[in-house]
C-alpha cells in the first residue's frame, strides 16, 4: 500500500461518523502482578473519630488534627468529615521501626480515635471505621482479614447497602466473591472500583493536605538592636517582602506577630491585630510603631522573626479624585483605620462597641460587642429594619449602669427612705416591677424607682422583694 | 436682663442696618440639640460641628448627657454616619437608654484604657469621627488647647466633661456651658460662646 493511500485511508476513518451512544462503561481491567507489588509497597494509617467528635466547625477541626499529624509524614491526606489518612511506609526507617512510630501514633490520637494500618488507604480506614485497631503489614493476608467486616464501614451510599442485603451480600467477603461484570452491572462501576482499591486491585491516588499558607521570615541584624526604633528600621525590608508575598496572591492578613528574640531573656512578641485586611507594608509599619514604642526591651535585640496569620480575601479599593474627608470624599474610608490604630497603641480590650442582648434583667441587657465597621449601604438596611417599639415606659432607663448594685443604707427616722450621701432620696417615678430570670437560677425581683437626691441628680434605685427589703443603687439618669 | 424678644422698641431698635451683633458672624454648621429654648440660645441653632464644647458640672447625672442624646440620636441615623466615640466614661453605658433616644448603636465606640487625652485627640484628628465626648477631672490648658486644633484637622467636634470648679480655668473651647439641676430639667448657664452675652437656659425633660 503507497503512502497516498494509506494517507487516504485514514482521513476517511476520521471523517466517519461518531457513533451515537458511547460503549456502557466496563469494568477496569485485572491489574498486572508488577503494579501490584510496588503499589503494596505503600503502607496506610486510618485514623477515625467517633461521630460528632468535631461538632463546631469540621472542616478546621479535622485540619487540626492534620496538622499534627504531619510531624509523621509529608503524605496526609483529609477523608472528611471525621477521618485522616496516614501514608507511613515513608516514615517507618525515620522512627526507628513500625513499631515505634505506630506508638506514637497511638499516643497522639488514640485517646479520641482509632488507628488502624493496611497496605491501602481504603483497607485501613474500613478497619478503623470497624473498631479494629489492627496493623496489617503483610499484603497477601489481606483479603481474608477484611472478609469478616460489614459492608457498612465502606459507607456506600444506603440505597447500594439495602440491595446488596437484598440479595444476601453484608459483609466485605461476600460482596468480592460476586462476579465483577455483574456487581459493576447492578450496583455501578464507581463500587467495583472501590472493591478494587480496597483490596489494592487497582490505585488509589490520594491528594495530599496542604496546611494554609503564612508569611514566615527572619533576619538577623549584623549588630544587637537596643531600641526599638532600630527594630522597626531592620524589619523594613522584611515588611516590603511580605507587602510582595501578598500582593502576588492578592491577600490581605488581619494579625500579624513579631517576636524579638534575646541572647538570655524569654523573647519579646508583639501582636499587630488589623480590623481590615491589609497589604501595604506602609500601614503595617506605622502601626507596628506604634505597637513597638510600649514595647520596653529587657535586653538587646538579637534577631526578629515576622509571622502573619491566615491569609485573607483582601480588596484592593481605588484611588479617589479627592483626598479622604475633602468634599466628604472618602471620609468613611478612615473608620477601620482608626480602629486598628487605636487597637495598636491601647490593646484590642480596649475599643468596644455596645450592643443590647433580648431579655429584661437589666445588667445582661447591655453588653460590649466587637467594634463592627459596615458599610454606608450595608447600614441602610439595619436602619430601615430596626424596631423602636421597646417595652419600657420612656424615660424610665439611666444612661449609665453600675456594673454592680450598691447597696444604700435606710433613713434611721423609721420611714424606710434610702439615703444617698447621708442624704433621703426622693421617689419620682415607680415603682416598676422587674421579676424575671428564674429560668436559670440568676432570677430577680425587684422595684425599679426614679429617685432624686438633694442636688438634683436622678438615680435609679430598686428595692428587693425579698424578706431583707434592702434598696440598691443601679444606675444614673447622667 | 431684658430679652431683645420681648420688648418691641428693643425689637425695632435691631433692626438698623448699621447695627452690629455678635450672634451675626459668619454662620457655622450646628447639630440641632433637639430642645427649642436651647437651640434659640445657641449661636447657629445648635451645638456647633467644630471646636471644642465644654459642659461643667458639679457631679454626675445632673443630665449632662442626656442633654446630648437628641443630637447623638441625628449624628448616628445620618446615612454617612461616623464614629460617636465615648472616651473614658465614668461608668458602663446602658443600651437601652441609648435605643430608645434612638440611637444606633451600631456607630457607637467605647474607649478605656486610660490615655484618655491621647485617644481623644485621635478621635477628633483623625476625621473617623463624628463627635468624641470624654470626661477629665483634671486638664492643663495647653492640652485642651491641642485638642482644640485636633477638631479643626478633623473636622468634628469634641466635648469635654469637666467638674465645675473648672470654670475660672482659661479655656481655649469654643462654647463652654455650666449645668445646674432644677426640677424636672437642668438650667444651662452659657459661660463663653461666639456671639452670644452670658446668659442661662432651662431645659426641661420629656415626661
Amino acid at each position: 500500500m503507497s503512502r497516498v493511500q494509506r494517507t487516504a485511508e485514514l482521513f476517511t476513518a476520521l471523517q466517519a461518523p461518531l457513533p451515537q451512544s458511547l460503549p456502557p462503561r466496563l469494568p477496569p481491567a485485572p491489574p498486572t502482578p508488577q503494579l501490584r507489588r510496588a503499589r503494596h509497597a505503600e503502607l496506610w494509617a486510618a485514623v477515625q473519630w467517633p461521630p460528632g467528635q468535631f461538632a463546631t466547625d469540621p472542616p478546621a477541626q479535622l485540619a487540626q488534627q492534620a496538622l499534627l499529624a504531619q510531624r509523621y509524614t509529608p503524605r496526609v491526606s483529609l477523608e472528611p468529615p471525621d477521618a485522616l489518612l496516614l501514608e507511613l511506609r515513608g516514615s517507618v526507617r525515620l522512627f526507628g521501626g513500625l513499631q515505634p512510630l505506630l506508638a506514637q501514633l497511638q499516643a497522639l490520637f488514640a485517646a479520641t480515635a482509632v488507628v488502624a494500618l493496611a497496605p491501602t488507604p481504603l483497607a485501613a480506614l474500613g478497619f478503623a471505621r470497624a473498631g479494629k485497631s489492627c496493623c496489617l503489614t503483610d499484603a497477601t493476608r489481606l483479603v481474608s482479614r477484611l472478609s469478616p467486616l460489614p459492608l457498612r464501614c465502606l459507607r456506600w451510599p444506603e440505597a447500594s447497602l439495602q440491595r446488596l442485603a437484598a440479595v444476601g451480600v453484608s459483609t466485605i467477603g461476600e460482596a468480592l466473591r460476586l462476579p465483577r461484570a455483574g456487581f459493576a452491572q447492578r450496583f455501578g462501576a464507581d463500587l467495583l472500583q472501590d472493591l478494587d482499591q480496597l483490596v489494592g486491585r487497582c490505585a488509589h491516588p490520594r491528594v495530599t493536605f496542604v496546611a494554609t499558607e503564612r508569611f514566615s521570615s527572619r533576619c538577623e541584624p549584623s549588630f544587637e538592636l537596643t531600641d526599638t526604633a532600630r527594630v522597626l528600621h531592620t524589619i523594613a525590608p522584611q515588611l516590603q517582602q511580605l507587602e510582595q508575598f501578598l500582593l502576588q496572591r492578592q491577600r490581605g492578613i488581619t494579625a500579624l506577630l513579631l517576636r524579638l528574640i534575646h541572647r538570655r531573656q524569654p523573647p519579646t512578641q508583639c501582636v499587630l491585630r488589623l480590623a481590615a485586611p491589609e497589604h501595604r507594608a506602609a500601614r503595617i509599619a506605622v502601626l507596628l510603631q506604634s505597637k513597638l514604642q510600649q514595647v520596653v526591651l529587657a535586653e538587646p535585640v538579637r534577631r526578629c522573626e515576622l509571622r502573619s496569620g491566615p491569609l485573607l480575601a483582601c480588596a484592593a479599593d481605588s484611588t479617589q479624585l479627592w483626598q479622604a474627608g475633602e468634599h466628604g470624599g472618602g471620609a468613611l474610608t478612615q473608620m477601620p483605620a482608626f480602629l486598628e490604630s487605636l487597637r495598636a497603641r491601647l490593646g484590642s480590650a480596649a475599643v468596644q462597641g455596645l450592643c443590647m442582648a433580648a431579655g429584661h434583667r437589666p445588667e445582661l441587657l447591655s453588653c460590649a460587642t466587637e467594634p463592627v465597621w459596615q458599610s454606608a449601604s450595608a447600614r441602610r438596611v439595619a436602619t430601615a429594619v430596626r424596631d423602636t417599639s421597646l417595652p419600657w415606659p420612656a424615660g424610665r432607663r439611666p444612661l449609665w449602669l453600675l456594673p454592680d448594685p450598691r447597696q444604700l443604707p435606710l433613713a434611721v427616722d423609721g420611714s424606710g427612705h434610702p439615703l444617698w450621701r447621708q442624704l433621703p432620696l426622693q421617689l419620682l417615678a415607680g415603682p416598676e416591677r422587674l421579676e424575671t430570670g428564674w429560668w436559670d437560677g440568676a432570677d430577680i425581683c425587684r422595684d425599679y424607682y426614679v429617685a432624686a437626691d438633694g442636688q438634683g441628680a436622678r438615680l435609679w434605685i430598686f428595692r428587693e422583694r425579698d424578706a431583707y427589703r434592702r434598696w440598691f443603687l443601679h444606675g444614673y439618669f447622667g | 436682663m431684658t430679652r431683645p424678644e420681648s420688648n418691641p422698641q428693643l425689637q425695632q431698635l435691631l433692626q438698623h442696618p448699621a447695627l452690629w451683633r455678635g450672634r451675626s458672624i459668619a454662620p457655622q454648621a450646628t447639630v440641632a440639640t433637639g430642645y427649642a429654648a436651647l437651640d434659640a440660645v445657641l449661636p447657629g441653632g445648635g451645638w456647633p460641628r467644630l471646636g471644642l464644647i465644654e459642659i461643667l458640672t458639679a457631679q454626675q447625672g445632673l443630665g449632662e448627657l442626656q442633654l446630648w442624646l437628641p443630637a447623638l440620636a441625628q449624628l448616628t441615623t445620618q446615612p454617612e454616619a461616623r464614629w460617636c466615640a465615648f472616651i473614658d466614661p465614668p461608668f458602663e453605658l446602658f443600651a437601652p437608654a441609648f435605643v430608645m433616644a434612638g440611637v444606633q448603636l451600631d456607630r457607637l465606640l467605647v474607649i478605656r484604657e486610660g490615655q484618655s487625652l491621647w485617644a481623644m485627640e485621635q478621635a477628633l484628628r483623625s476625621g473617623a469621627c463624628d463627635i468624641a465626648l470624654t470626661w477629665l477631672s483634671r486638664v492643663s490648658s495647653p492640652a485642651l488647647r491641642r485638642l482644640a486644633l485636633a477638631t479643626e484637622q478633623g473636622r468634628a467636634p469634641g466635648v469635654v466633661f469637666r467638674p465645675a470648679m473648672a470654670e475660672h480655668e482659661s479655656s481655649p473651647a469654643a462654647l463652654r456651658v455650666a449645668l445646674a439641676a432644677v426640677p424636672g430639667g437642668v438650667r444651662l448657664r452659657i459661660i463663653k460662646s461666639r456671639g452670644v452675652s452670658r446668659d442661662h437656659v432651662d431645659v426641661s425633660w420629656a415626661p
